[in-house]
């Protein structure tokens, strides 16, 4: 692999950007074509990451900054089919928008590029780039909307990135200081030769890594943009949001933890860290939905206790030999597929009716069975996933991380996490019953443009394929772990 | 001889796979035929429901006969669904005498309940739900019985919570209905935390779900005694939630406000011998721990008791049947703990059969008189003859006379808790007395003497769907009262399938036997003193009730007056309802609540109001706003959080 091919599936993505500004510049009356330009750029970006997978090429690249495994597959894959998911649901919103449309699209993918390189990053320097080249065009997403609220979300984010982004930093260079690397295998073998002695300086620098990530994955206490961000924010962005860079965000920290902090006397410490932060963001975030009465705040702190639930997985990483890291951490990518399923189909039915009602409050679902079966039932399922009801793909994320807990010795935080899954269960499950047993305000139809349709078909059938057969996502997630390179 | 057979020839029930998954299947596939395309046909949705519910029930027996067959041995086919890690979670199904015993119960009580709901629900405008919803409590059941691991089972488990919520709520505009369901889930789903704490406590200790490996697992000495007796009490908490075991029991009595039907297949015949069924299932792991076995032996003896006194006083038709059942309940735990496998499942087996008659013969006439108060019936013997002989075969039954199916069961408990424990036996024996007594009461109050006209249909109530006039009874057509008699039939004999040295021997035992890894032989099955006695206390009951009630010797009232004190406390139900609604969820949880919720609005929500009162203030365009405002707030949160992290490592650590 070299050349081109190394960064294939970002430049497929970047030149759809490209090739949308400028369409959008020269051909103002194609507007129409521009997502589907989107389109057939993640496809391209996805064909070209199967030409490696059939020619099983993989290795690192341009010095081991990069690091092209089936790990980076799986979630090149991942985010190929969120960005997609997230232009469907989009196009709708964008036309009614009607300004700046190829700078939407252009953005949206330009992320997608940045989201990529996370993944794939084995370098303290390559890991930051990408992070700033997902999260500019975020920043601006977020303050797209004309009202004052979106601006709002928008200038908070940037602002608190700006403080997450200056903490990391601030960790990377505590890093570099000690080991003279950016690399992430020779930070490892720094640490393995004389970390002990420097154990407080790496335990800073963790803890400044896991805040300055920690912002990207909305946990408690780096959370508190996300209710405020996700209510402000158009709802397609909310749904890339809560989605894409929370995904991309464990991505890289599982990798940098796993590939570079690894040794026992300083896992046990991280270990510890996640398992407490997990705990007390599942609690946090679920407590604070139930009084939510806006469905996209109820998300939003919903967002923060699944992530909450992600850090089990992490938790239970260090624990033990080689069989429970790979259960962790396969175990946060499979959960991290499934919540990418559940929550793009959730977001997508809330996108369909708050651009018929208005209004994103819970009490104005009621009896939205009898005004949109279809909808509705798609909504219903994806609030039983993010229950983790059988048989749905949510259960099985939970049910496999849960599983990591208990053979790392975590029962504590697995029963923790089994208790606030029936806490959850009360707030998603009344968003259901107010929807099915509901009486609704008026009886007319609500209804969905076919490109929004056609995404929350494929979401909610990847919630339910994989909830009754779970295998062919389980096998990917394991295959992607094992090829990581224990520090 | 039968025993021994059983433990050295293993051959399996001759059954293919495909008919098991089909037992499981049938059901669901209406449900989903109905809730899909015939939710508004009514006619088409009745039928469909029972055309699925009876090639289940066609399916069972044959099942059921091949097991016999095979003297009970255990059939199981498992695929693997998931594994993560040394834990696989699988897919499949267990077939064996006590599986085939419960499939042919649920199926069949389902089956003619379904008819009889035909007649029972006509005209309601909710009919094609109602049999949807019956479709998936059958298909949950059958899932529960034959699931072949714990995980599985805990599924279905929860369906079946989850489908009597939506029957016992089925009439949700009434309020007494939706506060019924609502109760009935709530306090269910306290026992099953204690199930769940069961399944995680093997998932980290076992490493399987499968039910023959636990069972291994318990018996085999390896884990610690407390661990064994901690999984039998989460599996007994699970058990007791379901089956209305004290002090979960509340929810029953209230659950009658469902439809009839609904009473007699949920809490008579299946639901709520789903408890018995899972502690049965687990009986290993409880002969394995003696502390858990006596815990259920004693729950079960004071539920008895408990729910019996209690039924001496309802002046509800149905809540006398509904405690009642939760008393005859106790009385299978009682056998459990007492380490009669084969009597509680026997008395389980006849029970479903003459309880889902008494419920179903209260149903007609309700139909007959729209009422379910006895003070307002009465004669009911002249207009209803179908109804009153089989209710009476029932009531015999149940009393546990000679030689009805109740007698039979009722005797091998009573010889099982003779042989454990003194105490159990003589808590058994006033409850075959009480039980003698409050059904007796029922019948002369409803069917003997002056007829006292029912209750007068309301024509404003545009929810009632009564037809027919309550001051003129009259008996219920032909589709409710066949049902009626086709289950009298089993009432009577039901019991004679295991009389040892009876004619067909003890077989019953045997095919019950065969699901066990290990059998203890415990020696003869019939004695004639303990049959004796129980007889002559059961009569006893039926000749005070006579004498109170028919010939009115001595009043009701003025025994009322004597035992004052007590008749109080049978009336309030021990009080127990109070505990729990104006302890429990007043004062300990909506005053909790409440304070958590005033928390909330100063801290959380009107840190929210301020937050849009910064918005405001940015509207104006000034951003020195944000700086001021939360903005600062989040910051300082990260900053802070950082702080906390790095003090909370070196404190819980130190260098």
């Amino acid at each position: 692999m070299d050349g081109i091919d190394i960064v294939g599936p970002q430049v497929a993505v970047l030149g759809g950007a490209g090739l949308i500004l400028l369409v959008d510049a020269l051909f103002p009356q194609q507007r129409k074509l521009l997502p589907y330009i989107a389109l057939v750029a993640l496809a391209a970006s996805a064909l070209w990451t199967t030409s490696w997978v059939s020619r099983d090429e993989y290795g690192a690249a341009f010095d081991g900054t990069l690091m092209l495994d089936k790990y980076a597959v799986f979630f090149y894959y991942l985010f190929a089919g969120i960005t997609a998911t997230v232009v469907l649901a989009s196009i709708d919103w964008v036309d009614r928008e009607g300004r700046g449309q190829g700078e939407y699209y252009a953005l949206v993918l330009t992320t997608c590029s940045g989201l990529m390189f996370l993944s794939a990053s084995r370098d303290l320097i390559t890991i930051f780039v990408s992070l700033e080249l997902s999260s500019i065009p975020q920043y601006i997403l977020a303050g797209w909307g004309k009202d004052q609220r979106s601006s709002e979300a928008g200038l908070k984010y940037l602002l608190l990135g700006a403080v997450a982004s200056s903490l990391l930093l601030y960790g990377m260079a505590l890093l570099y200081g000690f080991s003279g690397s950016t690399l992430l295998p020779e930070i490892a073998t720094a640490i393995r030769d004389g970390g002990e002695a420097n154990r407080s300086l790496l335990i800073l620098a963790s803890v400044l890594l896991i805040a300055g990530f920690g912002f990207k994955m909305a946990i408690v206490p780096f959370q508190m943009w996300v209710p405020d961000v996700y209510q402000g924010a158009p709802t397609p962005v909310a749904a890339f949001l809560s989605v894409g860079s929370k995904a991309a965000a464990f991505a890289v920290i599982t990798r940098v933890f796993m590939e570079g902090l690894a040794p026992k006397f300083l896992s046990d410490d991280w270990s510890m860290i996640f398992a407490v932060i997990a705990a007390v963001s599942m609690t946090v975030g679920n407590v604070m939905a139930i009084v939510q009465t806006d469905i996209k705040r109820m998300l939003g702190y919903s967002s923060v206790a699944q992530a909450g639930t992600f850090l089990i997985g992490l938790a239970a990483i260090s624990a033990g030999g080689a069989d429970e890291f790979t259960l962790g951490a396969s175990g946060v990518l499979l959960f991290l597929a499934a919540y990418a399923f559940t929550n793009l189909g959730a977001f997508i039915a809330i996108i369909a009716i708050s651009q018929k009602l208005g209004s994103d409050q819970i009490k104005d679902y009621a009896g939205m069975w009898r005004r949109s079966p279809l909808l509705t039932l798609a909504l219903g399922i994806c609030l039983v996933s993010l229950t983790g009801i059988p048989p749905t793909v949510g259960f099985w994320g939970k049910m496999y991380i849960f599983n990591a807990g208990i053979h790392a010795d975590l029962a504590w935080l697995v029963v923790i996490g089994v208790l606030n899954s029936v806490v959850s269960g009360y707030y998603y499950l009344s968003v259901a019953r107010q929807m099915f047993l509901g009486d609704p305000e008026s009886e007319e139809p609500v209804g969905a443009s076919p490109a929004l349709m056609l995404a929350l078909t494929a979401a909610t059938a990847g919630v339910l394929v994989f909830g009754v057969i779970p295998m062919p996502l389980i096998d990917a997630a394991r295959d992607a772990v094992a090829t990581l390179a224990i520090g | 001889m039968p025993f021994l057979l059983a433990e050295t020839v293993t051959a399996a029930p001759d059954v293919e796979e495909w008919m098991l998954w089909a037992i499981l299947l049938s059901p669901l596939i209406a449900w989903g035929l109905i809730v899909l395309y015939f939710r508004k046909l009514p006619a088409i949705a009745g039928y469909l429901a029972i055309a699925g519910v009876g090639a289940a029930c066609v399916m069972s027996f044959v099942a059921f006969f091949a097991t016999v067959d095979a003297d009970g041995a255990i059939l199981q086919h498992t695929h693997e669904w998931f594994t993560a890690g040394p834990l696989t979670v699988n897919l499949g199904v267990r077939l064996d005498g006590l599986t085939a015993v419960m499939l042919v119960v649920v199926t069949t009580v389902s089956l003619l309940v379904q008819v009889y709901s035909n007649g029972y629900m006509a005209g309601d405008p909710g009919y094609g739900r109602y049999f949807a919803h019956m479709c998936l409590f059958t298909t949950s059941m059958l899932g529960l019985v034959l699931a072949d691991n714990l995980f599985m089972l805990f599924i279905f488990w929860e369906l079946v919570g989850l489908s009597s919520y939506l029957l016992i709520g089925f009439w949700f505009h009434k309020p007494s209905a939706a506060a019924a369901a609502k109760k009935a889930f709530i306090v269910t789903r306290i026992g099953d935390l204690g199930l769940l704490a069961a399944l995680l406590l093997v998932w980290t200790r076992a490493d399987t779900f499968d039910i023959a490996a636990i069972q291994e697992w318990a018996a085999s000495g390896s884990p610690e005694g407390y661990i064994v007796t901690l999984f039998a009490l989460g599996i007994f908490a699970g058990a007791a939630g379901k089956s209305a075991q004290f002090p979960l029991h509340v929810w029953l009595p209230d659950a009658m406000e469902g439809p009839t039907p609904v009473s007699a297949l949920i809490h008579a015949a299946t639901m709520v011998a789903a408890g018995v069924y899972l502690v049965a299932r687990f009986f290993p792991v409880f002969e394995a721990s003696h502390d858990a076995a006596q815990t259920v032996a004693w729950i079960g003896a004071i539920t008895a008791i408990v729910a019996a006194t209690i039924a001496l006083v309802q002046t509800d038709f149905k809540r006398v049947l509904a405690y009642s059942t939760v008393s005859q309940l106790g009385y299978m735990m009682l056998a459990l703990g007492a380490f009669g496998y084969v009597a509680a499942i026997f008395h389980l087996f006849t029970h479903a059969f003459f309880k889902a008659l008494l419920f179903l013969g209260s149903g007609s006439v309700n139909h007959s008189t729209n009422t379910f108060d006895m003070r307002k019936m009465g004669g009911l013997r002249k207009h209803m003859p179908i109804t009153f002989w089989t209710f009476v075969i029932g009531s015999l039954s149940l009393s546990g006379i000679f030689p009805l199916a109740g007698f039979w069961s009722k005797d091998e408990i009573l010889l099982d808790a003779w042989r454990e424990n003194r105490g159990l036996w003589v808590c058994a024996f006033v409850v075959a007395f009480l039980t003698a007594f409050y059904m007796f009461r029922a019948i002369f109050l409803t069917f003997f003497g002056t007829y006292k006209g029912g209750e007068p249909v309301d024509h404003h109530d545009e929810d009632s769907h009564f037809h027919g006039d309550p001051a003129h009874p009259h008996e219920s057509p032909w589709v409710m009262t066949a049902p009626l008699l086709i289950l009298a039939v089993p009432a009577i004999a039901a019991g004679w399938l295991n009389i040892s040295g009876g004619p067909i021997d003890s077989w019953f035992a045997d095919l019950l036997n065969g699901a066990l890894p290990h059998v203890h032989e415990h020696g003869s099955a019939f004695e004639w003193g303990i049959a004796l006695s129980s007889s002559a206390v059961a009569l006893a009951g039926i000749g005070l009730a006579w004498v109170i009630y028919y010939k009115r010797w001595v009043t009701s009232k003025s025994i009322r007056d004597v035992a004052l004190p007590v008749s109080v406390v049978f009336e309030n139900k021990y009080f127990l309802d109070r505990l729990y609604e104006d302890f429990f969820v007043r004062t300990v949880l909506q005053r909790g609540w409440n304070r958590l919720l005033e928390l909330n609005d100063k801290y959380v929500v009107d840190g929210a109001v301020n937050g849009a009162g910064t918005s405001a203030r940015w509207v104006s365009g000034q951003l020195r706003a944000i700086q001021n405002g939360q903005m600062q707030t989040y910051g300082i949160g990260i900053a802070a959080g950082v702080v906390i992290v790095v003090v909370a490592v070196f404190a819980a650590n130190p260098l």
